[in-house]
């Protein structure tokens, strides 16, 4: 089971995942709203997963991956995209995140993905 | 597993609310100042949130709508200003029918969808600038010069 950290300007959203992955045993040790928190919660908490939201304000998503990347290169990082984004999530996947899930969210779909890392993570 | 959509909606509605405000005070700031980068990049965020948000609840009508808007931002956000009177205007037409969608859901109705007039424009080439786009100036949006925005509530 892993650490979690969620970064997700929407309220709703960060709900929503956490309600999605909590039952499953991963335990969200924090919430950035922006990408500057994202950022600096990463590297206060080091999680062991990490959900960005590509659309962020005052720092993109795709920002944030690249500057935790840079500090931490093993960082395991899905990014959260959506309808009409697969450019971005290109870009995110070229810096280094690890997969991507879509919105809406498929809670099956999520926990696959999400638990799919946890083991690599823990291996 | 389910998740208790109840819940969501609710959530929806405060935090759709708050947005439809945010792209309202934007929007106003775009009468203002046309190439507001602050606004700009308010109003793709707020209208990409609502679309995410709506999607995950169902409410398509929403979700097209802010799409068609997330998508018209875009062009806005890389010449970096709105292009034209008409351009502002038609943002303004969509935030209201998008306050419209929201206050069904609040009264529990079903979102009936924008008209197809909107949409197609919203997908359009911008209109040719035919005014002076300095950042100064003022310009008159349909019916909500100086006005708040409503906010939908549960």
């Amino acid at each position: 089971m892993a650490r979690v950290l969620i970064a997700d300007d929407a309220s709703f959203m960060r709900q929503m995942i956490r309600e999605i992955i909590e039952p499953e045993g991963h335990e969200v040790v924090g919430e950035a709203t922006n990408g500057i928190e994202a950022v600096d919660l990463y590297n206060e908490l080091t999680p062991d997963l990490v959900t960005m939201d590509i659309v962020m304000p005052k720092r993109s998503g795709i920002d944030a991956v690249k500057a935790i990347l840079a500090e931490h290169p093993s960082a395991c990082i899905v990014m959260c995209s959506a309808l009409g984004q697969e450019t971005l999530v290109m870009e995110a996947l070229s810096a280094g995140a690890r997969d991507f899930i879509v919105k809406p969210f498929k809670p099956d779909s999520v926990i696959a993905t999400l638990s799919k890392l946890a083991e690599k993570t823990s291996d | 597993m389910a998740l208790d959509m109840a819940k969501y909606r609710l959530i929806f509605l405060e935090e759709g609310g708050d947005h439809l405000e945010e792209i309202g005070r934007a929007l106003i700031d775009l009468e203002k100042e046309m190439g507001s980068t602050t606004a700009i990049d308010t109003l793709f965020r707020m209208a990409h949130s609502l679309k995410s948000m709506a999607a995950s609840l169902g409410y398509d009508p929403i979700a097209d709508l802010a799409h068609r808007m997330e998508d018209r931002m875009e062009g806005i956000r890389a010449d970096g200003r709105v292009r034209s009177d008409q351009e502002l205007a038609l943002l303004f037409r969509s935030l209201e029918a998008l306050e419209k969608m929201v206050e069904a859901v609040a009264s529990e109705q079903v979102p009936v969808g924008a008209d197809e007039e909107l949409l197609q424009l919203l997908a359009e080439e911008p209109l040719a600038d035919d005014s002076d786009c300095s950042d100064d100036r003022e310009v008159e949006s349909p019916d909500r010069v100086g006005g708040e925005p409503k906010k939908a509530r549960p």
